[in-house]
């Protein structure tokens, strides 16, 4: 765990010269970060858990996450997530070396491919105007340059670049074909990521949080005193360790080389989900109208939270495959499925 | 914080199923499971676990126990809950008063009271709570006044669970009227069947006769059964509360019902397998949690404010889960009905007791919310 550790620490610190507000607030008027994106390029950090043969850092899943809870935390307004531990995994998997710049992906889209080229659109693309498109059509990777098609510029609730790209026509740049399940682990690595980055984030609301609550005075003492404001800021602990063990643990299932399991990356998602919409509510009680202001930095942080949960399916679709896979082996396979949690090959 | 994933090893993973191998072989096929900590008082079942090695677990092998760590108690103790197995009878004397034996007791203690623990003879009550002290619990009013080489005993504890079946308890009194209230308190060792003692049922709103009232009118109590040192009963009872509220009876109460309800109406449709999947996903989550703080324990850590955060969030959970499942199953609660329509009575009954034992909701998060806000002070 203490590479993981060391790894999060890293990425922190890379981030915290280039990650600044108004960095932030460019991003979301321009839609793209250099200096946040070249500090983690630079550092190898964008493609953690890709082999070293496509061109990656290599690394585990766990080790990707521990970037990704550090980009969460400083709101890094750029396609980690999707370089790496998605779109990065997928090229690798198919033989694909990966494009070196920002590579971006979107969930099994509605294309075809027919060998020489694309038909079809796709939406909620994250960064398609500045990152390659690398996604999975009739059974084939295929990567398209950055732009391609025809871009119609879309954004999540935290100003986050999410485009509807027009793909009819247009040759991709790679393609080879990829094992069935490659869908499949694209999405439960989705919805990881997405976890991780809630993970990273509640984090940073639970410090800030704290922090003001701490220096805020009425009535003659610190907000934090009043014991209301204070079980807020235990419900923001609460739920910040419980999405962080869920979103690590199913990281961590997945071993040095293998991919999360369908049940910890639900249980861990639908976990995040929950907390990362408790956590908004409650910081922002907690912090008042101050929270509200654009100038607070709570803002860029809850509006992610908000917009996170509801990617890679939502914390609703999770839950419910959830409930079917743990239901499905009747009443005596229920605790024997939920308590199977890791465990380490040697004695 | 000190949480983070924490696997078993494959030695504990096989502890893991022997227990689960041997459970399915005792309790029998119609067995109604206790909700966790409610489980049934049972001398036998004590003993035949005793037999196997997992009562006292954690009691070094020179006191009869086996010097397992956390962790392995940690194994054996959520599979006896997650099967609501009748572990009430050597529940407190095992997880309460070993642990405080070893840390504070005489080794004359040790050597009398630890084997008969270990062997799931020798069963304990606690002896803290009063009816002006809850919470609150330096209030206590108790008093052991000197006489000869002992201690006389007179006061009131309440809430006191199985006293009419246990051997002892452990009572926390005032021996010194100092100043300042936390001094002058001290643990004694209390004989139930001492003359003086008068136990009498306090009845809960279900009807049920475990918890008591246990009156103390000038209980004699010799100095060899003084536990720790005299005036050091605060000290010594914070460490016990502190370490003892994170373990799986915080979000095991409710897996006798889950599978009761599976067992009945399984998730039929996705509405509620999205509400199962939400009750899964939390106890997947809040068990590594609690493991996580098992295994700081045996690191040399005292995780005090991670175990006040894990009860919070286990007992919530707890809650919950039964409201959503009553929701889902969207019947008329049937208390003399089906496993799952009995199960669901007894839950809804004993929920709110859930945030209650061990420290209130309030208190816990008092005691979370003044380590969060000492930590940004720093």
């Amino acid at each position: 765990m203490s590479e993981t550790t060391e790894l999060r620490d890293a990425v922190t610190d890379v981030l915290r010269g280039p990650c600044t507000p108004a960095a932030l607030e460019e991003a979301e008027r321009d839609g793209w970060a250099p200096a946040v994106w070249s500090a983690l390029h630079d550092g190898g950090f964008a493609t953690v858990a890709v082999p070293e043969s496509a061109g990656g850092s290599g690394g585990s899943v766990a080790q990707a996450c521990a970037v990704l809870e550090a980009c969460g935390a400083a709101a890094a307004p750029v396609p980690v997530a999707e370089t790496g531990l998605l779109a990065g995994r997928l090229l690798a998997a198919a033989g694909l070396s990966v494009p070196d710049g920002p590579v971006t992906t979107v969930a099994a889209p509605g294309l075809s491919f027919d060998g020489e080229v694309l038909s079809g659109a796709v939406s909620g693309v994250p960064w398609a105007v500045s990152a390659s498109l690398a996604v999975v059509v009739d059974g084939s990777a295929v990567v398209v340059s950055p732009g391609s098609g025809v871009v119609t510029p879309g954004r999540n609730l935290a100003g986050e670049p999410r485009d509807h790209v027009d793909l009819t026509g247009v040759r991709p740049t790679a393609a080879a074909p990829v094992s069935p399940d490659a869908v499949e682990e694209l999405r439960r690595r989705g919805a990881l990521s997405r976890a991780a980055l809630i993970a990273g984030a509640a984090r940073a609301v639970l410090d800030l949080t704290v922090r003001y609550t701490g220096e805020r005075e009425q009535f003659g003492r610190p907000v934090s005193k009043f014991p209301a404001v204070a079980a807020h800021l235990v419900q923001i602990a609460e739920q910040t360790e419980l999405a962080t063990m869920a979103a690590r643990s199913a990281a961590a299932g997945a071993g040095e080389e293998g991919e999360p399991a369908a049940l910890d990356v639900a249980a861990a998602f639908s976990v995040a989900a929950d907390a990362a919409g408790l956590i908004a509510t409650a910081a922002h009680q907690a912090t008042g109208a101050m929270g509200m202001t654009r100038e607070f930095g709570l803002g860029v942080l809850t509006r992610r939270l908000w917009s996170w949960r509801d990617e890679w399916g939502g914390g609703a679709a999770w839950a419910t495959e959830l409930g079917h896979l743990v239901a499905a082996g009747g009443a005596d396979a229920f605790w024997p499925t939920v308590s199977r949690g890791l465990v380490t090959a040697q004695t | 914080m000190i949480f983070s994933p924490t696997p078993l090893s494959a030695a504990e993973d096989a502890l893991r199923h022997e227990v689960r191998a041997w459970l399915a072989k005792t309790l029998p096929t119609d067995f109604r499971p206790g909700l966790g900590l409610g489980g049934r008082h049972d001398p036998e079942f004590s003993r035949a676990l005793a037999a196997q090695g997992w009562v006292g677990m954690s009691i070094p092998e020179e006191y009869g126990g086996a010097s397992a760590t956390t962790v392995e108690r940690f194994v054996v103790v959520e599979e006896l809950l997650a099967a609501g197995a009748p572990i009430t009878a050597h529940w407190i004397a095992e997880r309460q008063t070993a642990p405080a034996l070893l840390r504070f007791g005489t080794e004359e203690q040790r050597r009398w009271f630890l084997p008969r623990i270990a062997a799931g003879e020798c069963y304990f009550s606690l002896g803290m709570s009063e009816p002006d002290a809850g919470s609150d619990l330096a209030s206590v009013r108790t008093t052991a006044v000197r006489d000869g080489d002992g201690w006389r005993v007179s006061g009131t504890k309440v809430w006191t669970t199985n006293a009419h079946l246990n051997h002892f308890f452990v009572v926390l009194c005032r021996t010194s009227t100092a100043d300042d209230r936390h001094a002058g308190l001290s643990q004694l060792i209390v004989d139930l069947s001492s003359p003086g003692v008068t136990v009498s049922p306090i009845p809960l709103i279900d009807g049920e006769l475990h918890v008591n009232e246990v009156v103390l009118d000038g209980v004699y109590v010799p100095d060899e059964r003084v536990l720790g040192e005299i005036g050091e009963g605060w000290t010594q009872v914070t460490a016990e509360l502190a370490h003892e509220r994170s373990g799986p009876d915080r979000y095991c109460s409710v897996i006798g019902l889950l599978r009761a309800y599976l067992d009945e109406h399984g998730v039929p449709d996705d509405g509620s397998a999205a509400a199962f999947g939400r009750i899964a996903a939390r106890l997947w989550s809040i068990r590594q949690l609690s493991l996580a703080v098992a295994r700081s324990l045996d690191e040399g850590e005292a995780p005090a404010t991670e175990a006040a955060l894990v009860k919070d969030v286990g007992t919530i959970f707890e809650q919950q889960t039964v409201e959503t499942i009553r929701e889902i199953a969207a019947l008329e609660v049937d208390p003399e009905g089906s496993m799952f329509g009995r199960l669901l009575a007894e839950c809804i009954m004993n929920a709110p007791s859930w945030t209650l034992r061990g420290g209130t909701t309030e208190v816990l998060r008092g005691i979370a919310a003044k380590a969060l806000t000492r930590g940004a002070a720093r």
